[in-house]
């Protein structure tokens, strides 16, 4: 397959900001210690010679698709056509099985591609990075791993017993996992702990598991993931002839989002919509619906964005059963893009999300990321509203569900 | 430059000496206890450098991060910093300077032009943002307000910055520059006076301003060293150990802040 080029079509300004220009509102930026500026900006000036260099993107994309399996099928399900009311009410439903790749979720394309860019242009020796659900840890260790790169992972002590397969391959693959116990003892505080290291250790290549944190990485990873999207429209077009619809997809930090999406970003008639955790509902307080809750603009882990908080600029806990959703901000990009509307948002529960799992194992024999079903809950109930047998819809499946099985079945079974 | 900074300086400089600067989070492990703490330090440091807590603090140890906790867990709140600076300022007569040490987040939500306002009302001479990026606008709107008001701007200089982020710095710093003495969190390694000689030359090739060094000061030793480099000399993480031991055995209010204050008398001895 020939995969198209990148075009980059929503550029941020020099300072990595985006602007909304009716509210005046600025997304990204680069807050961040003195310490960091260096290490920044030798990031920012590689990441642009990275992207004008052809032997560059030619051998990574040669990388995504030999080693990570990046051109991954998108599937019909016609069970959640079924289970939506039918084609000839809803019309059509694809998955984009990123599920698919080596390392079983979407992260490892940013990361395979950040650890690359790290060994290739920047010649850095080690990689730091931080993890909610291991997936982006493990992809991360992996990449390290096949390009012999030493890597420190942190993550959240909650987390690490939540995730523990995925903790134990990242431990595999030869990373060395510093696990957090500060505050919330999630990805928060884990990615704030991945940047102090980074501070201690200016040689080393900080690698974001989100389109999150100071200028550029938000643009970078954004980029770098939006192969996904790339190649699912061209896929989109191979099967139908056209774009679909729809495109859904789960956000937490916002990575996945942008990866599936971004290159619809200037088709008006493609819908996109961006899906959040209501945990336990948004009312409860007990969530990590950071747009859906319309959290005020704070600054975050170096960017500009929305974010839970308290009304001392104290950020607040997010709460969610899916530890790759399990954060308390979003990446400045997509909180633009949901400022301007172009990016609608919604919310699923917990619980929705668990009992999503459950009718994916039983009714399609996918076993989703329980990420993933918050996305697919909220598609089905939004593709039954729109009621358009014309139309086709494209749902991002991020992520395979082998690390959720244990908390899965308990769920399953304390709920029979 | 601010006048509390005058005419600390031209005192230390008569008696040749340079100024200790102690540092705590405000309201570790409480109120009442900060408060005496504070009263304590007034007696041997020239400046009093009060931590505003954040819970998601990109630059702190997790000394300083275990201290944001406590001063959360006991109400710490940015408007109650500032009362605390209030009732402490009340209570002392040594004349000594007051620097918040902070994060944008805080000040963002606590809003800019409150924030300065609320310095200038509580008696602030100075302000530390560390997560205040030069090239950002919010940085442009703190150091207007604060220079309009006769506060200084307090910029941290690293010794990972080149000659051309120094001079962005230095030309919105005002009464003193901090330089941070190794690539590291606050109290991870031991000062680093290399990177200290190094920073200063090239601080003292653009400007006059005093220069002010910290992290991984913390002996008496470590004092009088940094003491012939530097004008001033920050004292942190190992205060705030000490706050940390102190209460963990017991104590609060006057007999915590002897026991810190104990410390920081012996400690800050090395600027003589």
């Amino acid at each position: 397959m020939k995969i198209p080029p990148f075009k980059e079509h929503n550029p941020p300004d020099n300072l990595g900001y985006w602007t909304n220009k009716k509210t005046g509102e600025k997304y990204g930026g680069q807050y961040i210690s003195p310490l960091l500026i260096p290490n920044l900006k030798k990031v920012e000036t590689g990441f642009k010679k990275a992207m004008k260099n052809e032997k560059f993107l030619a051998d990574l994309e040669e990388q995504l698709v030999n080693h990570i399996g990046i051109v991954t099928p998108i599937l019909r399900s016609k069970e959640l056509e079924e289970i939506a009311g039918g084609e000839k009410k809803i019309g059509k439903i694809f998955l984009k099985r990123t599920d698919l790749h080596h390392d079983s979720s979407h992260k490892p394309v940013s990361a395979f591609s950040s650890v690359f860019f790290a060994k290739h242009i920047l010649k850095a020796k080690k990689i730091i990075t931080e993890t909610g659900a291991s997936m982006n840890a493990r992809a991360v260790a992996s990449a390290c791993a096949k390009l012999n790169l030493s890597c420190e992972v942190h993550i959240g002590a909650l987390d690490a017993e939540k995730v523990s397969l995925n903790k134990d391959i990242t431990e595999l693959y030869g990373a060395d996992i510093k696990v957090c116990h500060d505050s919330t003892k999630s990805l928060l505080p884990a990615m704030a702990a991945a940047l102090r290291s980074w501070q201690s250790d200016p040689t080393a290549m900080y690698v974001v598991g989100s389109v999150c944190g100071p200028h550029p990485y938000p643009l970078m990873v954004r980029t770098f993931a939006s192969i996904i999207g790339r190649i699912a429209k061209k896929q989109m077009r191979d099967l139908i002839g056209k774009s679909p619809s729809t495109v859904f997809a789960v956000c937490g930090g916002g990575s996945n989002l942008s990866a599936i999406s971004y290159p619809f970003y200037n088709e008006k008639n493609v819908d996109i919509f961006g899906i959040e955790s209501a945990g336990k509902g948004i009312a409860s307080g007990a969530h990590a619906a950071t747009i859906t809750s319309k959290a005020p603009i704070g600054i975050l882990l170096g960017a500009r964005s929305n974010v839970l908080m308290d009304a001392d600029g104290q950020v607040d806990p997010s709460e969610t059963e899916a530890s790759g959703l399990d954060f308390s901000g979003t990446g400045p990009e997509i909180c633009y893009m949901a400022s301007t509307g172009r990016i609608k948002f919604r919310a699923t529960t917990d619980k929705e999300a668990q009992e999503t799992f459950l009718m994916m194992c039983k009714k399609t024999g996918i076993l989703p990321a329980i990420e993933a079903c918050y996305v697919i809950h909220a598609a089905l109930k939004e593709i039954k509203k729109r009621k358009n047998p014309k139309e086709n819809h494209l749902i991002h499946l991020c992520g395979s569900g082998e690390s959720n099985v244990a908390r899965m079945l308990k769920y399953k079974k304390d709920n029979e | 430059m601010n006048k509390t900074f005058q005419r600390i300086f031209a005192k230390a400089k008569s008696e040749n000496k340079s100024c200790f600067v102690g540092f705590v989070t405000g309201m570790d492990p409480d109120y009442e206890s900060s408060k005496q703490i504070l009263i304590e330090l007034s007696k041997y440091c020239s400046v009093l450098e009060i931590g505003v807590s954040f819970n998601t603090s990109t630059s702190d140890s997790s000394i300083i991060m275990s201290a944001n906790d406590r001063a959360i867990k006991s109400g710490a709140k940015t408007e109650k910093i500032f009362q605390l600076i209030k009732d402490v300022k009340r209570e002392i007569t040594s004349d000594t300077a007051f620097v918040t040490m902070g994060y944008l987040n805080q000040i963002h939500v606590y809003g800019i032009d409150r924030y300065i306002e609320d310095c200038k009302k509580s008696g602030v001479d100075g302000c530390i943002v560390v997560d205040s990026n030069n090239e950002a606008p919010e940085d442009d709107q703190i150091f207007k307000g604060l220079t309009k008001n006769d506060m200084a701007f307090i910029k941290l200089i690293a010794p990972t910055n080149d000659s051309n982020y120094i001079k962005q710095s230095l030309k919105k710093c005002s009464s003193w520059v901090y330089i941070v003495s190794y690539a590291g969190v606050t109290g991870s390694k031991d000062v680093n006076l290399n990177n200290v000689k190094k920073l200063s030359k090239m601080i003292r090739k653009q400007s006059k301003i005093p220069i002010g060094v910290g992290f991984g000061i913390k002996s008496l030793d470590d004092v009088k060293k940094v003491s012939k480099l530097a004008d001033l000399v920050v004292c942190g993480s190992s205060i705030v150990e000490k706050i940390k031991e102190g209460s963990q055995n017991g104590l609060s209010n006057k007999n915590l802040a002897q026991f810190v204050g104990e410390y920081v008398k012996q400690i800050a001895k090395g600027i003589e």
